[in-house]
């Protein structure tokens, strides 16, 4: 056993320190709203500067121009620019998407959509919810028809996050209906812009834009932008579910910290951190967190060292969730009657970030994989209690 | 990082696990646990030696050369199994406290007779319930609440009042004016009640320093989030396996959403409260700070394995309302667990101060 990071991650993880002292966050012009999931806002200009720092492509192997550095640089990176409150926004997409075109990537991915990931140019949305799948995904209806050396989908997403602001979309398609249920889906990546595709914003009950349904109405797009193979890309999608789980989750431990760090800060600089009641609901809520990082950090260890994963990255995704409900609740309560004070309004406290986080805490236990799905998943897969009964 | 043990940590584990199975079975820890005064004597023995009590003891003084990250995952098997016995208080708290604070002479008189299972050294250092004070003859007056295991005991170690300051004296149990008397618990702790009517002390009785003390209670604070973190893994083992085998209306209950998010919720909470308990004992073992790590893990487990005791319970339904059956004992376990070593207020305070908060 052992749980502190080695040199080798501390050097790194001092060495991303640095580079935020040395660029402001001020200085990088937002994008897309932050919804609070820890990766802050979406900002072109900070994923540009991760990709000239060579952070984005670090792990990548070297074939492909990365430098084949071990995972836990990655976390070491999601840790420090979490707890600095950065805006890495759409990063976890954009290293899930090159993991996957680079296990099972055709040769025109690779070539096109690769060396604009590692700039931090290329970001993706996630095509797959619709009106009438969401948790039951595979009740999706969007298809791709093959046409020669085309295919032409059709179809209607709903709930993809910045789809307005970046560049491709992960369309998961239906390619068979002659298949058994898991069978006849495939995955494309569709260049933003494409013929036939229209984004249209959701405001949310924040009042800002971070979801997008997207109409799509016979795009047309090359066969070598299929991510995998035909048929094959349920299998894909939920091994991108499991780690998404994961990797679009690791960062909320560090960022619900630094909330918690200004929690306590205001509760010394008001003198509300002498009420005993008060002082003992954020001690808990610090022991909470800590518990909740070490539930990633196993489940990191199990991806590292490629052990079977069957609930870890579940338990911990639905635990994040709901303790990030559980600070954003204790820290409305700190603030009193200023606690629904928007961000931008006349005496706002905390910048208005505690309600905010508030609001958009709501949408995490939903986004990908319900709290309750998640909990059935923990129980079926992790402690082999029987499925329910699945309606044909 | 390495969630993993050791080859040795896991030896220490599976035989642990083997010998309790076999010496250790749920009748005979129910047994004990229901006799107000029931001590496993030839269990305490076995574990004496497999070296259990002397793993914080050095090999020089009849010990085992163990760290603080063996003894954890030792006594969260013994959680597990619902070993009987003053392991914590006496080989960890007391142990602590003589290797710390002895001298040379009672580390020698003492030392390698607890490693050795030939004697028990029961505890008294909780402020609550302890009015003892050294009075101006230089004897003890008062009462100590809670000592587990008194009766069995050989010698007390007690805290008491000497003026502004606290000290520690080192007593035999037979030095006249020290009486003993039970408290009968709901749990399976073995709690007295030490009164002190005038008893003499002397130099020689007493044992230094104020700081090894707090670090002899967090040592404790440890073992007893071990022992409610295993205690806590089987509850979960035996309600999943009574979810999957318990049918009703033609299906095993645990087919039913209701009872699978509950059985979800049992499986956070104990991996949840091992992660803290591991990374603050490998901290201490490692002699880093753990200043936040040992009261962050006592409070948070306090509350997550008592949850899962009671979440038990639902599932149980009937059955586990039962005597007979195991799962009120190790929910009882938890419950004096919690409460030892610091309670949960009393830890998160702790927490409180070490994360900046100003009272």
């Amino acid at each position: 056993m052992e749980f502190g990071f080695s040199a080798a991650e501390q050097a790194f993880a001092e060495e991303v320190r640095a580079f935020l002292r040395e660029h402001p966050l001020e200085q990088f012009p937002l994008d897309g709203m932050d919804a609070g999931y820890g990766s802050g806002a979406h900002s072109r200009a900070f994923m540009r500067a991760l990709g000239e720092r060579g952070w984005i492509s670090m792990c990548w192997p070297e074939a492909f121009g990365g430098h084949a550095r071990p995972m836990f640089f990655k976390l070491v990176l999601f840790e420090e620019l979490a707890l600095a409150g950065a805006p890495f926004g759409p990063l976890a997409g954009s290293w899930q998407t090159a993991d996957a075109i680079i296990e099972y990537g055709s040769e025109r991915l690779r070539r096109d959509v690769l060396p604009a990931v590692a700039r931090g140019e290329a970001t993706f949305w996630q095509g797959y919810s619709e009106p009438d799948a969401g948790s039951d995904l595979l009740a999706l209806k969007t298809e791709a028809r093959r046409d020669g050396d085309h295919y032409v989908i059709r179809g209607h997403k709903i709930w993809s996050s910045h789809a307005g602001i970046a560049t491709h979309g992960l369309v998961f398609t239906r390619t068979s209906r002659e298949a058994r249920r898991s069978r006849g889906f495939s995955m494309f990546v569709v260049p933003n812009g494409t013929p036939g595709m229209d984004i249209r914003p959701i405001r949310s009950l924040t009042g800002g834009v971070y979801h997008y349904e997207v109409f799509l109405d016979d795009v047309r797009v090359p066969a070598a932008l299929r991510l995998g193979a035909e048929g094959e890309g349920f299998q894909a999608l939920l091994n991108g579910l499991d780690s998404d789980r994961f990797w679009g989750r690791f960062y909320k431990a560090p960022a619900l910290e630094r909330v918690l760090r200004r929690l306590i800060d205001h509760a010394n600089a008001t003198g509300a951190a002498k009420d005993a009641g008060l002082r003992r609901r954020l001690a808990a809520m610090a022991a909470e967190l800590a518990a909740l990082r070490l539930l990633f950090y196993r489940a990191a260890c199990l991806l590292r060292d490629g052990a079977p994963i069957t609930y870890e990255t579940a338990v911990a995704k639905v635990y994040a969730d709901e303790s990030g409900q559980k600070l954003a609740r204790l820290g409305m309560d700190l603030l009193g009657p200023w606690a629904p004070l928007r961000p931008g309004s006349h005496e706002a406290q905390l910048d208005g970030d505690i309600s905010h986080a508030y609001l958009t805490s709501l949408g995490h236990t939903i986004a990908g994989g319900t709290a309750e799905i998640l909990r059935t998943t923990v129980a079926v897969r992790g402690l082999g209690l029987p499925a329910e009964p699945r309606k044909a | 990082m390495d969630f993993r043990p050791s080859s040795a940590q896991h030896l220490l584990v599976s035989t642990a696990r083997e010998v309790l199975r076999k010496e250790c079975p749920p009748e005979r820890a129910q047994q004990i646990a229901l006799d107000p005064r029931g001590f496993d004597a030839s269990l305490w023995r076995r574990m004496a030696e497999l070296g259990w009590q002397g793993l914080l003891i050095p090999g020089d003084l009849g010990g085992s050369d163990g760290s603080l990250l063996d003894v954890i995952l030792l006594v969260e098997e013994m959680g597990r199994a619902g070993a009987p016995g003053p392991f914590v208080p006496s080989a960890v708290v007391a142990t602590s406290l003589l290797l710390g604070a002895g001298s040379a002479d009672q580390k020698k008189r003492l030392l390698p007779a607890l490693a050795a299972g030939e004697r028990v050294v029961a505890v008294a250092l909780g402020d609550t319930g302890n009015s003892l004070e050294l009075d101006a003859r230089g004897r003890l007056n008062g009462r100590a609440l809670f000592v587990e295991a008194a009766h069995i005991a050989d010698s007390l170690i007690v805290a008491a009042r000497a003026g502004s300051e606290r000290q520690l004296f080192l007593l035999p149990v037979d030095r006249r004016g020290i009486t003993r008397a039970p408290l009968e618990s709901i749990g399976p702790e073995k709690a007295f009640a030490v009164t002190c009517d005038a008893v003499v002390v002397g130099a020689e009785d007493r044992l230094d320093s104020a700081m090894t003390w707090r670090e002899a209670l967090k040592a404790g604070a440890l073992a007893r989030t071990a022992e409610m973190v295993g205690a806590a893994q089987r509850i979960l083992e035996l309600t999943v396996e009574h979810a999957k085998t318990r049918v009703q209306g033609g299906r095993p209950i645990g087919g039913h959403q209701a009872i699978q998010h509950a059985c979800a919720d049992l499986v956070r909470d104990v991996d949840t409260s091992r992660g803290l308990l591991y990374t603050a004992a490998w901290k201490a073992s490692e002699g880093l700070g753990a200043a936040a790590d040992i009261p962050m893990a006592k409070a948070y487990a306090s509350e997550a394995c008592l949850t899962v005791a009671r979440r038990g319970h639902q599932i149980f339904g009937a059955i586990g309302y039962c005597e007979e059956h195991p799962l009120h004992l190790l929910h009882k376990r938890i419950l004096a667990a919690s409460l030892d070593c610091g309670d949960v207020a009393a830890h998160l305070e702790d927490v409180a101060h070490a994360i900046g908060l100003r009272a």
